[in-house]
């Protein structure tokens, strides 16, 4: 067992963790932040994908112990002072169905717009192609992101 | 799922402490970068380590650096940096544009490539660029410093010539000062995320030389070097592209699985080849570099 | 009727916001305290065995674990339609998956290392991987004691085969509808199994507490009958309806694989052996493939008749399912498709049948479409051969034999009003059907293929939704259904039928995810029928509550209650046009009157919905006599296709689908529904592949080589058309398209190949290999 601390939202949280616990794992189980879900537990779908130092990473892939001193940012940290811009969008657009990959997706498309504020819908599909959804066809998503790109 | 076995975790901050660590765990041991193999294997009981060293506090290995015309890509670089690198964007364009056929963002995120060619799994994106730039894989162990050429790296599948006490630090290319021009082709099963089911990487330069390298038909990834040999000298013509291409079809040996059947991948060789080849020249007469 | 305000609007999803907020609390999302137990598995590795012994001993010696669990505690047959599985495996097991034992610690690691120590001996029996293996006189029996078991009356099983149902559908006279034909085109169709992966798996939690009162929290489409099946299953141990709740959470997606009852029992079961703790059973993405339920594979004969006119003149169409080691769900898939298999045609003379086989395969069930797409890629295929023979264009040959309302349904109904023939136009149209797409890169080829679309819910006669409407003090109201929000928009749609009704604004309005504790009845959500039924049930109760409005209103103001409308939440008066008063006024606190007293009390809507013309009572040789399906949903799309004739890859420039949705009470979310429907369609056809060992061990369980598509898989355009042709019987004129949007999308694709290679594949799917391979060996020839 050793102590890691980390920036969790911009709050520092220390927590205990085995060496073999995922990251994915000690935010669900030990951290209250069940935003990242696991989809599918070997990186495919994105469902659990957190940001890591600005940069959208699989939680289900990474160990906690790995993660020590860093900055994770996931869905709670990015909607706590109200919404963002292509959440809202999302919003709008009925982007989601289930929903359960909307986390993810989240992850996905901030990070893509924090690094090109005005990406061309192949930027996007780029972009979000890592985060698998069974139900709406990713139409209402791409749309969504390019629609919180316009003014 | 969770990881069911226990082990250790190791952080070391220096090249010497992680070779160390690795001399005394030996086999015991597995070497932790990006993790998006490795963590997985963990969770499937497929390798059950007593000791994980985690190489990411090592500076040295997370540089991509171009010294005496030499690319040093370190061991921790992802996938991202590879294609977001000023260097690899100027100098060899055909590693981004393979970079970003890997995986998917978030995985490219973590996923290094030095951490695919350790992997080596016959399907390796990496290993035909590597391979047609004549990459050398740096070794550093407790006895010191070793090179292997890239062509020697690779064992069986998932097999590499690399000691259990042995760490790799990164790959090295040197700068090539011919004007040339490649293409990576890639067959997936669909645009999104895929394995290569076949892969070929190739090079071609102004004096008629050839480079040609393919992955995931074989045991492991390897230079066609028959088909480079007939090629050399000659100009490409329909009739040459034909004949070379009979020539590469012997030199792999696509299996079938549940993936792709064998007669497709040769299928898709013989298509590839060609369309990689007509690229390459394409680039190469458009004057661009590479 | 008024123009309408709040139906027909493209209205954003009442939970919008939870979704992208990540406040959504999906089953494992939620707190169950610390008493936790966690359970893991112990599956069978062979496809067909008896179990000579199961050796637990190791596995409750070790360290940490609380209970072990086999067959032998849970002696108890349960199933939806036909009571054919066990909770765990009792004497024998049925295919590589299945459940043969659980250890159970509160630590999920401990639970996992001792459920490797269970040992499981096997002595083997031959297994059946093929469905026309299972229908040969000598095969093995999977299901020996068969005649035994219990099912609904339209089942016909047959002892001491693997036949769990046969469905026969006779009308005219096929022999003479076969001798007026011109030409006869026969042929063999294949689809094989798919999977239906939502990105949540199959989740629950199980809890009894020390009085005995069972709780179980599920991701599930049927929160009721779930209740039902654990019920009867655990009645046994002595428990009632009234002992047992379950509460269904929001579902990271359905598409027919949390219908009915599948690992939820063992939270259910382990629960009870386990009083005060809550047992948390939640499947890995490996098991959600195996052992959940999967789409049933088909081999379809197809026979159709036709005159030189195009005017169709017999079917004959036999259908052989592989319904896997279990059909208490899927031999209802084949019984739907044995009362519909003509698809959209009038034919005079007609012959299905449809037979349900078990096989050594994972067990099969509901999956969106419920056999349709699986007929209609033979059906659709055939009938453009049919047009090529005929040298007429598949588009006009499909307008002459399309059914149109009256015309006689295969099981001797008259169809229901469709707009069959407006999507046709309307989806021809807009593809430019006649005009042919030249490809820019000379390595491609371009296609086109059209596809009909038809769908009835499959459900028993008598389902049935009931609903609660209850107000609050400032006059926003909830309202309380069983239905599920899988995705579809079900709790905005019902929000939107409320609104139109009360005129309370959508965004006053929430609609409460199910427990049945609280919520009233819902059979299921399944079929593509909430929207109509349990809309027919929410628009009920807003009208009841309207009722009760006026009622108080009457008493209290001396207004005469046929004068009173609501508008704007406020109770008007036509008679008096001066008097308004708000809604929230008095549905918590009543009218106060002159005297200070007060009349009326909280306003509690309540609704149900049963169809009540509907029979599943029919002559077993030919199904004729009863009414077994409510009505159709129709539609036509097509598609274009780019090819790549070389690698064989395939691209999607356009499709178009057009759909009657009676009246779609909100059109965004129908889109959304040809949107997600179609890739996922589309899915089927060009990429998802099972892959099974000659043991029957699925090979790709995982994303990694089970491929479904991403954001950079789908279609360049989509044109979704919404037809609007009012169901009788539905809420304000709706009926489902849930399901209905995928189905044409695999006969079109194989349509637009055959267009642009001139190479007809028969055997779903149609990868990109396959279309190079077989357009190689035709370049060969």
């Amino acid at each position: 067992m050793s102590e890691i601390k980390i920036l969790l939202n911009n709050e520092e949280r220390i927590v205990e963790v085995q060496p073999y616990e995922t990251l994915l794992e000690v935010l669900r189980e030990k951290l209250g932040v069940i935003s990242p879900k696991c989809g599918c537990d070997r990186g495919d779908c994105g469902a659990c994908n957190v940001l890591l130092n600005g940069r959208s990473v699989r939680s289900c892939l990474i160990l906690a112990v790995e993660v020590d001193g860093q900055e994770i940012i996931t869905v709670e940290g990015i909607s706590k002072d109200g919404l963002s811009k292509v959440q809202e969008s999302m919003i709008d657009n009925n982007s989601f169905q289930c929903g359960f990959c909307a986390p993810g997706v989240i992850i996905s498309a901030t990070e893509l717009l924090n690094n090109n504020p005005h990406p061309t819908r192949e930027d996007i599909k780029e972009a979000l192609s890592g985060n698998l959804c069974r139900c709406t066809g990713y139409l209402p998503i791409l749309e969504a992101v390019e629609n919180a790109t316009k003014e | 799922m969770s990881i069911l076995h226990d082990f250790e975790y190791y952080k070391p901050a220096d090249i010497k402490s992680a070779v160390e660590l690795l001399d005394k765990f030996g086999n015991k041991a597995k070497i932790l970068a990006g993790g998006t193999d490795l963590v997985v294997q963990m969770k499937e009981n497929i390798v059950t380590p007593d000791a994980v060293i985690d190489i990411k506090a090592i500076d040295k290995l997370n540089e991509i650096s171009l010294d005496d015309e030499t690319l040093f890509i370190g061991a921790c670089v992802t996938f991202t940096e590879l294609m977001e690198s000023e260097i690899i964007q100027k100098y060899f364009p055909l590693i981004k544009d393979m970079s970003a056929t890997v995986a998917s963002m978030g995985i490219r995120n973590r996923a290094t490539l030095v951490g695919n060619i350790c992997s080596a799994v016959p399907s390796a994106d990496s290993a035909p660029i590597l391979l047609v730039y004549d990459a050398e894989v740096v070794i550093k162990s407790k006895s010191g410093e070793r090179i292997i050429p890239i062509e020697q790296w690779f064992a069986g599948p998932k097999k590499t010539v690399r000691k259990d006490n042995e760490l790799v630090t990164g790959v090295a290319i040197h700068l090539i000062k011919e004007n040339h021009a490649g293409c990576y082709e890639k067959l997936g099963r669909y645009s999104g995320e895929d394995l290569a089911q076949a892969g070929i990487c190739v090079l071609v330069f102004e004096d008629q030389i050839y480079h040609v390298a393919f992955c995931a038909v074989g045991p492991v990834p390897k230079r066609a070097e028959i088909t480079e040999k007939f090629l050399n000298g000659k100009e490409i013509t329909p009739e040459v592209i034909k004949q070379a291409k009979k020539l590469l079809l012997e030199e792999i040996s696509p299996i079938s699985d549940i993936r792709s059947s064998k007669e497709y991948r040769i299928h898709m060789m013989d298509v590839m080849f060609d369309r990689g080849m007509k690229k390459a020249l394409n680039k190469l007469r458009g004057g661009t570099h590479v | 009727m008024d123009k309408l305000k709040y139906v027909g609007k493209p209205v954003v999803r009442i939970d919008g916001k939870e979704k992208v907020s990540g406040a959504t609390r999906f089953t494992d999302d939620l707190e169950y305290g610390q008493n936790m137990l966690y359970a893991a598995l112990v599956e069978s590795t062979e496809a067909h065995a008896l179990i000579k012994s199961i050796d637990t001993t190791e596995a409750e010696k070790y360290r940490g674990v609380v209970a072990v669990f086999t067959g032998k505690d849970f002696p108890y047959k349960f199933g939806l339609y036909m009571k054919d599985r066990y909770i765990f495996a009792m004497d024998r097991v049925r295919f590589v998956g299945e459940q043969v034992a659980a250890v159970v610690s509160r630590d999920k690691r401990i639970a996992e290392k001792a459920a490797k120590l269970v040992k499981v001996e096997y002595d083997p029996l031959p297994a059946l991987f093929d469905q026309m293996e299972s229908l040969k006189n000598d095969a093995v029996l999977i299901h020996p004691d068969l005649g035994e078991y219990v099912h609904v009356p339209w089942f016909f099983p047959q002892a001491k085969t693997n036949i769990a149902h046969w469905r026969k559908t006779r009308q005219g006279d096929i022999e003479k509808g076969f001798a007026e034909a011109d030409y006869i085109l026969e042929d063999t169709y294949r689809v094989p199994r798919y999977a239906h992966c939502p990105i949540e798996t199959h989740a629950a939690v199980g809890l009894c507490d020390l009085s005995g009162r069972l709780t179980v929290w599920a991701s599930s489409q049927s929160p009721h009958t779930q209740r039902n099946l654990f019920v009867e299953a655990l009645a046994p141990l002595g428990f009632t309806h009234k002992d047992v709740r379950v509460i269904a959470p929001p579902i990271g997606g359905g598409f027919g694989g949390k219908a009915g009852v599948s690992m939820e029992i063992l939270a259910a079961a382990m629960a009870t052996k386990l009083r005060g703790n809550p047992v948390r059973v939640i499947w890995s993405r490996e098991r959600e493939f195996y052992n959940t339920s999967q789409r049933l594979g088909v081999i379809a004969k197809l026979k159709i008749g036709v005159k030189n006119d195009g005017m169709f003149t017999a079917i004959d169409h036999r259908l052989y399912w592989d319904a896997g080691a279990s059909a208490e769900y899927g031999a209802n898939v084949v019984n739907a498709v044995g009362l519909s298999a003509t698809g959209p045609y009038r034919f005079p003379n007609i012959f299905i049948d449809s037979v349900c086989l078990y096989t050594n395969l994972p067990p099969c069930g509901a999956y969106r479409g419920f056999g349709y797409s699986e007929f209609m890629f033979g059906l659709e295929s055939h009938i453009n051969r049919i047009a090529t023979h005929l040298k007429m264009d598949p588009v006009t040959l499909r307008k002459k034999n399309a059914i149109q309302e009256g015309d006689i349904l295969a099981y001797g109904v008259p169809m229901n009003p469709s707009g069959l023939l407006k999507a046709i136009d309307a989806v021809e149209k807009e593809i430019e059907w006649s005009k042919k797409v030249k490809p820019i890169d000379s390595n491609k080829v371009i296609g086109k293929g059209f596809s009909l679309i038809w769908k009835a819910p499959a459900m028993p006669p008598n389902a049935s939704s009931a609903a609660f409407i209850k107000f609050s003090e400032d006059g926003s109201l909830n309202i309380l259904v069983s239905g599920m929000d899988m995705g579809q928009g079900f709790l905005t749609v019902m929000a939107q039928i409320a609104a139109e009704i009360l005129t309370v604004p959508v965004s006053k309005i929430r609609t409460e995810n199910p427990d049945t504790d609280r919520n009233p009845y819902e059979w299921q959500t399944v079929a593509s029928h909430v929207t109509w039924s349990c809309g027919n049930a929410v628009r009920n109760a807003a009208i009841n509550a309207r009722d009760q409005i006026f009622e108080i209103v009457e008493r209290a103001c001396d207004l005469p209650k046929d004068e009173l409308y609501l508008k704007d939440e406020k109770v008007k008066c036509k008679a008096k046009p001066e008097f308004e008063l708000p809604l929230k006024n008095f549905v918590i606190d009543g009218i106060q009157t002159e005297d200070g007293t007060f009349r009326g009390g909280p306003i509690l809507g309540k609704g149900i919905f049963m169809p009540e013309f509907t029979s599943a009572n029919s002559d077993p040789e030919t199904s004729q006599g009863g009414h077994p399906n409510v009505h159709y949903t129709v539609g036509a799309a097509a598609i274009i296709l780019e090819i790549d004739k070389d690698t064989g890859e395939m691209h999607v420039k356009k499709v178009v689908e057009a759909i009657d949705a009676g009246k779609a009470i909100n059109p965004d979310l129908v889109k959304g529904q040809i949107t997600g429907g179609l890739l996922q369609g589309l899915s089927t056809v060009l990429y998802e592949d099972m892959r099974y060992d000659e043991k029957g061990k699925l090979l790709n369980p995982n994303f990694t080589d089970y491929k479904i598509p991403t954001a950079k898989d789908i279609p360049d355009e989509i044109v979704p058309i919404i037809i609007e042709v009012p169901q009788p019987d539905g809420p304000f004129g709706a009926r489902g398209v849930g399901e209905h949007t995928m189905i044409p999308a695999a006969p079109m694709v194989a349509n637009a190949i055959q267009d642009a290679l001139g190479v007809r594949i028969k055997t779903m799917p149609i990868t990109q290999e396959k279309v190079a391979m077989t357009y190689l060996k035709k370049k060969e020839k």
